[in-house]
């Protein structure tokens, strides 16, 4: 039992109560906002094996994209018993009742991934702000100076502004001293590939094509920015990206894409579950090994960990196939024979 | 009079869960909708790009006399198509395409309304660009009345409609609902333009006075006079879409006669609410005498009732969300692959079953193509049951089109007392059905004319009793998605053979009850007797 909870990736924190104040018996309800969507069956199969090794219970409710379902879900949650909560919500800013009614019955909750705007709620999410470093200091590792565009995630989404931030801290020495110029950045609407295409090939316009490297919010606009470089014969210029889509990664591996920064769903469902077994044990928030303060975008400070994820480049694609997230068949499809280390 | 609840929603839920079983033994008569698109002569696509991802409404209204229901539908970045209803008496419906003087582009939706009180039905298109008020002369053609009644188009991305007569005024007030700036397709995000509120000019004056700011305004997609506390000066909701506001939330305006529009706020008990409106139905569901409003949005839709009696001056505007109790959430699809929310747009209520039970249509479609939306997604038909709740029969029913959905309108084409359906699609055609058997329920069908400038009776409530059970309908001009009507107001009735009718006329007079025959068209002037009317 034991073992498996301090077998913690060395990318996580390891939490720091897990030898002494193991919770016993508790129950940790988890509200799920689409449990339909594969990706969350990963996480879930972490975080129920990391409940059930503390010797807790799990049980779940499926809210089905319905705001108003997951509130009545996290009372039947708490109705069953439940000493803590991990809350994936589908509308963040609907769950408000649902939270104020686990705090006043003294149950903690963590919002899980998505942030819930209340103060007594726990956030746990991996930290977008590094993401956006890593995109950016991938790409300047192999492209120092010259032109540079961003292609950001939607401005409604409010991690887009998050990892821009994170790429502009890395970049802003080189971009003071003018050997980095930002000659286009724009916003992608919805996540949109094909918006992606359209921005990056205006930008190519705008710019007769002279760009060096392209520093994009994650692998489905990255998609569209290699799309629209290929249509140039630019195909091969530094492009960044996230989420480790097998897509992407094999844009890596073929040497059109220079970083895929994946966030290893496992490591956010065990995480979860060892927060809300020490929340349930109470243990106070800003007890929490890891726990830093918050500040939301609606100005309320919550405790918080923010997990570190891995920046995938042509040097540690193994690490992928090695955690089973994608076959090497897919990895390397198109790999020229010795030209990756992945893929011999 | 009005049952307050305060069963909490996990009380209802259970309780929901525990009449499962009788319920889905419990008999609703599911009615049966024949799709005649292709017959119809319906044959108009609400096209364009980025402007027009909104709107696509229809106007449904008589315009030749002959009291059945006439169509134009919004062709967005395309001319909007007017056609004729030559739909025979409880035929099949056929629509004859004609030139009316409505066939001007860039139109995301349409309301018909008597604004002169000629007794000739008027038109307001909303468009990317000016709107238009357009004049009726008879026949169904129509002309530019901008100028002469004063009325500024502007030039914005119009979205959203409603209109009334304010009291002691001879000309309507309109409201207009605007989306995103027009040149801000670049970064439209927290670019949301002012609505508009055109007042007359004066109080005998038959002109429009310039438009009055309606600030703040958060990018609506439906409006509506309602009067929802029953305090006889109706109120301007307004829905609101959150994908594009920064900091905004759904308004509720309140509009007495010669003053400026306020916003309720907190202090009136008002709490915010963030959804992507789009839509907005009203009917009194639980007959206590004041409307629930549904609000159509992404994934949840929302049901709202009033939650607080207030004291003496009647209930506060405190809404509580009963959509998920009554299984009108209507949040993803309910057929094909049901992974992915839903998108809903048009609502409306309507009793398409005549059992006496207002039903609920919703029309539904992705915005284009976002891909964490369902791509392939149904509109819905939720029929009530005889405790409240509703039953989705849109497919049992036969109109679960997945095209792009928009706005719409429930009318009785065909003039046999079963109401049919339209539906404007996105980037394929509008399309329509015939509601072919609707079950062993009674109907009636009414239209409201008083003397003087507001001929159509906005802002009245007509009421309907059979038993101890009293229906009631408020006349209103808007909601909805870009879709008005003018026309019939139909009511279900069940099994009774005929139903006690009288009208609050909108100045607050109550008509006398009046006992009328059950499927039968009558048409209630103020101060007289009911007169039956026929079809032929």
């Amino acid at each position: 039992m034991k073992k498996t909870i301090l077998a913690l990736s060395c990318a996580v924190f390891s939490l720091s109560f897990a030898g002494g104040a193991l919770a016993k018996d508790k129950t940790i309800g988890v509200s799920w906002s689409n449990f339909q969507e594969e990706r969350w069956k990963t996480d879930e199969a972490a975080m129920k094996a990391a409940i059930e090794a503390a010797g807790d219970k799990y049980i779940s409710a499926d809210a089905q994209s319905s705001a108003a379902k997951q509130l009545t879900d996290v009372e039947a949650l708490i109705a069953q018993g439940a000493d803590a909560l991990i809350i994936l919500a589908q509308d963040a800013s609907a769950i408000g009742p649902a939270v104020e009614k686990a705090v006043n019955e003294g149950i903690p909750v963590v919002g899980y991934d998505r942030l819930i705007e209340n103060e007594n709620a726990f956030y746990l999410t991996f930290d977008n702000k590094e993401v956006g470093r890593m995109q950016a200091r991938e790409v300047f590792k192999v492209q120092p100076e010259g032109n540079y565009a961003f292609i950001k995630g939607s401005s409604s989404d409010p991690n887009a502004d998050f990892l821009f931030s994170g790429q502009m801290e890395v970049l802003k020495e080189a971009m003071d001293s003018g050997k980095i110029k930002n000659v286009g950045e724009a916003y992608t609407d919805g996540w949109l590939p094909a918006n992606a295409q359209k921005n990056m090939e205006q930008i190519l316009t705008a710019n007769n094509n002279e760009i060096d490297a392209v520093v994009a919010s994650n692998d489905g606009t990255a998609g569209g920015v290699v799309a629209a470089l290929t249509a140039q014969g630019l195909a091969g210029i530094p492009v960044s990206g996230q989420d480790g889509d097998h897509a992407a990664l094999n844009r890596v591996a073929l040497g059109t894409q220079t970083v895929s920064v994946w966030k290893d769903a496992r490591e956010l469902g065990r995480n979860a579950a060892e927060i809300a077994s020490a929340l349930a044990e109470g243990t106070e928030m800003s007890a929490i090994a890891n726990a830093v303060k918050f500040t939301t975008p609606g100005g309320k400070e919550v405790d918080a960990v923010f997990l570190t994820p891995v920046p995938v480049t042509k040097d540690n694609l193994a690490a992928v196939v090695d955690a089973g997230w994608i076959s090497k068949e897919a990895l390397c499809q198109g790999v020229a024979a010795g030209s990756v280390a992945a893929c011999n | 009079m009005r049952p307050v609840r305060f069963v909490s929603p996990l009380l209802a839920a259970v309780l929901l869960s525990a009449a499962m079983p009788a319920r889905a033994e419990e008999a609703v008569a599911i009615p049966r909708f024949v799709e005649e698109t292709a017959s119809s002569g319906i044959d108009t696509v609400y096209e364009g790009e980025w402007e027009f991802m909104v709107g696509g409404g229809a106007a449904v209204f008589d315009c030749d006399g002959d009291r059945k229901a006439d169509v134009l539908v919004a062709g967005g970045e395309g001319p909007a198509a007017f056609y004729r209803n030559a739909s025979a008496v409880g035929g099949a419906l056929r629509f004859e395409r004609q030139q009316s003087g409505l066939e001007v582009s860039g139109v995301s939706g349409a309301y018909p309304l008597d604004i002169d009180g000629d007794g000739i039905q008027d038109v307001v298109l909303l468009r990317v660009g000016e709107n238009l008020a357009m004049r009726g002369l008879g026949e169904c053609r129509f002309e530019r009345a901008n100028e002469a009644w004063g009325f500024d188009g502007g030039d914005a991305w119009s979205t959203a409609f409603a209109a009334l007569w304010e009291r002691g005024w001879a000309f309507p007030t309109l409201a207009v609902g605007n989306y995103i700036d027009r040149e801000q397709d670049a970064f439209p995000w927290g670019s949301c333009t002012d609505n508009w509120l055109h007042r007359p000019a004066g109080v005998v004056t038959r002109s429009f006075a310039p438009p009055l700011p309606l600030t703040p305004s958060y990018c609506a997609l439906s409006i509506l006079f309602t009067d929802w506390n029953r305090s006889g000066t109706p109120d301007l909701r307004v829905s609101n879409d959150r994908e594009y506001y920064k900091g905004g939330q759904e308004q509720l305006w309140r509009v007495v006669p010669g003053q400026a529009p306020e916003l309720y706020g907190p202090s009136d008990g008002w709490k915010p609410l963030r959804i992507w409106g789009m839509g907005i139905a009203s009917h009194d569901l639980d007959l206590d005498g004041y409307p629930e409003y549904f609000l159509t949005s992404m994934a949840d839709n929302k049901l709202q009732t009033l939650s607080d009696p207030g004291a003496d001056g009647g209930p506060l505007p405190v809404f509580e969300d009963i959509a998920f109790s009554l299984g009108v959430t209507a949040h993803r699809p309910y057929i094909g692959e049901t992974v992915k929310p839903s998108t809903a747009w048009h609502a409306q209520f309507e009793d398409v079953n005549n059992d006496g039970r207002a039903d609920l249509f919703i029309g539904k479609g992705n915005v284009a193509k976002m891909p964490d939306f369902a791509a392939d997604d149904p509109n819905n038909l939720l029929l009530q049951r005889a405790d409240g709740t509703f039953l989705e029969a849109g497919d049992t029913a036969g109109i679960a089109s997945t095209a792009i959905g928009r706005g719409g309108a429930l009318a009785d084409f065909n003039l046999d007392g079963r109401l049919d359906m339209l539906v404007v699609n996105r980037w394929s055609t509008a399309q329509v059905w015939r509601n072919a058997e609707s079950g062993p329920g009674r109907w009636l069908q009414l239209e409201l004319r008083q003397p003087g400038a507001n001929r159509d009776a906005i802002g009245a409530w007509i009421e309907v009793r059979t038993g101890d059970r009293v229906q009631r309908r408020e006349v209103t001009v808007g909601g909805g998605h870009a879709s008005g009507q003018a026309g019939w107001r139909h009511v279900g009735l069940g099994e009774a053979r005929s139903a006690e009718v009288r009208v609050l006329w909108p100045d607050g007079e109550a008509g006398d009850w009046q006992r009328l025959d059950a499927d039968g068209f009558f048409i209630i002037e103020r101060g007289r007797s009911a007169v039956a009317w026929s079809p032929g």
